[in-house]
């Protein structure tokens, strides 16, 4: 047995350097998917993050507390949400999303949306009071204002774009259930590692999760320097 | 008619009332002093005054306007302010963006480059523009959010305890730079001071504030002379200050305390309070005679040396500090026990 998993690293490190065709349109498929994810999830968080910070209103500790225990929500549920939503029968069948590499990156938006409106809200929190203040009483109005603080909190926020596409690489639910594995149209990293891994096939899983361990070190690299820039 | 007027203004949070009954009226191109102890509500109705706060009730008026009506109305208006906090603060970015910002979020763009330049300049950072602005000390700070309220060319300028936070050379360059703006421009200043010798320094009027009250408002000058009653003596540091009953028939009246009798010229009657200004007193070892209505006696009980003037501490039942030259010390021969008599005119003594 350990010989054979040695046997695989080998393969794996062979289809690597080799630039194997397959393993290559996975990791550009699902870098394209996550990427455009972590991108319009942020399109819409930081503003909204934005306005929840600036503004105060009835319930907002509730909504607050609401997107956090979002943070968490099991992939899957938003995978089957999703699903319902837009599978033949469903009220938004008609877009035909379903199995579709855009399907994926709705079912990924609403999957990190939470985390990242959450921390945006929590990097702007973090900056003074007094900064606020300041940029009001330079005269900034209410959109002038929100756009300083997210400034000031820009390396916070930066971080957590990254955590937020960090989730969305790395999840299974939305990507098997959305996605459905089809090869070579919504075929991503984690579904081919839990599918080939079953089919007995795992230089190819281990391959990918070389690769996908590689971008979670990246990753970490990239937040502790923004980190260290806070 | 005046940049400011406040009106009946009261301030809450929650049961603590941190001003009462607030009235006054700022004048065009003046320079007005908020001076009060730690607690006192200057802070608060400098916030106030910028907008930044609204009161519980009562009017602010912003050259005749009611400042509260809309945040619409309260964004132009603080639009022709300029603010500097207590504590030194700088948006994290260069010192160009951080006194750009004014002028960016006013759409203002017109000879902006060389408008920093010149700015940075008359505040003593010539060359700082591309500086990261958390970067540099506390007096630079306060100087950069000088300029920053600067630049804008505010008809109103606040600032909120400008050097309380600086050390004292810091500190005098940030007066310095206040003063100029004051005689140079338009501009008209209210600024925040718990101290007194500031407030003199930097303002052509003082308003006295004390637990959300103001106590008195006139200028320095008639502060000094003529505080209206006991706290602002005892703030401005008068000196002489006594507490008696006054009696009279016509508009000169004797005062007498439990062992001096002084005379003035009050319409007061009754527990009054009183204070001689201790330039105002001459001393002499053997009596003579004089113009001077007041005429006491007491021993000298300590003799101060505060470098240019010898203070004295004359013990006549009350307690009186007087102010003499190094060579009066000597000519007068005077030592801890010497009786001395002191003459003071009536126009000497303060009722209030």
């Amino acid at each position: 047995m350990a010989n054979e998993i040695i046997g695989a690293i080998e393969q794996a490190i062979y289809l690597i350097v080799t630039f194997n065709p397959e393993l290559i349109e996975i990791t550009i498929r699902s870098l394209y998917i996550s990427l455009s994810a972590t991108l319009i999830a942020s399109l819409i968080s930081i503003p909204v993050g934005g306005m929840i910070y600036y503004y105060d209103f009835h319930g907002k500790r509730t909504l607050i507390n609401l997107i956090q225990t979002l943070y968490s929500v099991p992939t899957v549920i938003v995978g089957l949400f999703l699903f319902l939503l837009i599978s033949q029968q469903g009220p938004l069948g008609n877009l035909n999303l379903l199995f579709t590499p855009e399907g994926m990156i709705v079912g990924q938006v609403l999957l990190i949306l939470p985390i990242l409106i959450g921390f945006t809200i929590t990097a702007l929190i973090g900056v003074s009071n007094q900064i606020k203040e300041l940029a009001i009483a330079l005269g900034a109005n209410a959109y002038q204002t929100i756009i300083t603080i997210v400034k000031e909190a820009r390396y916070a926020i930066m971080a957590a774009v990254i955590l937020g596409f960090g989730r969305a690489i790395s999840e299974v639910g939305v990507a098997i259930l959305i996605g459905g594995n089809i090869r070579g149209f919504t075929r991503v990293f984690t579904t081919t590692i839990s599918l080939e891994t079953s089919k007995g096939n795992i230089e190819l899983s281990i391959a990918l999760g070389i690769i996908l361990l590689a971008i979670a070190l990246i990753i970490n690299l990239i937040l502790n320097y923004l980190q260290g820039r806070e | 008619m005046h940049i400011i007027e406040l009106e009946k203004i009261h301030k809450n949070y929650d049961d603590l009332q941190v001003l009462k009954d607030v009235n006054m009226k700022i004048k065009k191109g003046t320079s007005t002093a908020l001076v009060g102890p730690t607690g006192s509500g200057k802070t608060v109705l400098l916030r106030l005054i910028n907008l930044l706060e609204k009161p519980s009730s009562g009017t602010v008026y912003f050259e005749g306007i009611d400042a509260n009506t809309s945040s619409n109305v309260r964004l132009k208006i603080r639009r022709q302010m300029g603010m500097v906090f207590q504590k030194p603060l700088a948006f994290k970015s260069s010192v160009y963006d951080n006194v750009a910002f004014g002028l960016k979020i006013r759409g203002d763009k017109r000879d902006i480059k060389n408008r920093i330049k010149e700015t940075l300049e008359t505040i003593g950072l010539k060359g700082y523009e591309n500086r990261n602005a958390l970067k540099l000390s506390g007096g630079e700070t306060q100087r950069l959010a000088l300029a920053r309220a600067m630049i804008t060319d505010p008809k109103l300028l606040l600032l909120d305890e400008p050097t309380a936070n600086l050390d004292p050379i810091s500190t005098k360059k940030m007066e310095e730079l206040i003063l100029k703006i004051n005689n140079e421009s338009e501009t008209t200043l209210i600024l925040t001071t718990h101290n007194l010798s500031q407030g003199q320094k930097l303002s052509d009027r003082m308003v006295i504030l004390n637990d959300g009250h103001i106590l008195q408002s006139g200028t320095p000058d008639e502060i000094f002379r003529k505080p209206k009653n006991k706290f602002v003596a005892d703030f401005v540091g008068i000196e002489n200050v006594m507490n008696g009953d006054a009696v009279g028939e016509n508009d000169l009246v004797s005062i007498k305390t439990d062992s001096i009798q002084v005379f003035t010229v009050t319409e007061k009657r009754g527990n009054v309070n009183f204070s001689i200004r201790p330039d105002e007193i001459t001393i002499s070892k053997l009596k003579i005679k004089t113009s001077a209505r007041n005429v006491i006696q007491g021993k000298v009980q300590e003799i101060i040396d505060t470098g240019s003037l010898i203070k004295l501490i004359i013990n006549a039942g009350e307690l009186f500090t007087v102010f003499i030259t190094r060579d009066s010390l000597i000519d007068l021969e005077i030592n801890i026990g010497t009786p001395v008599w002191m003459y003071f005119k009536v126009s000497a003594v303060h009722v209030f």
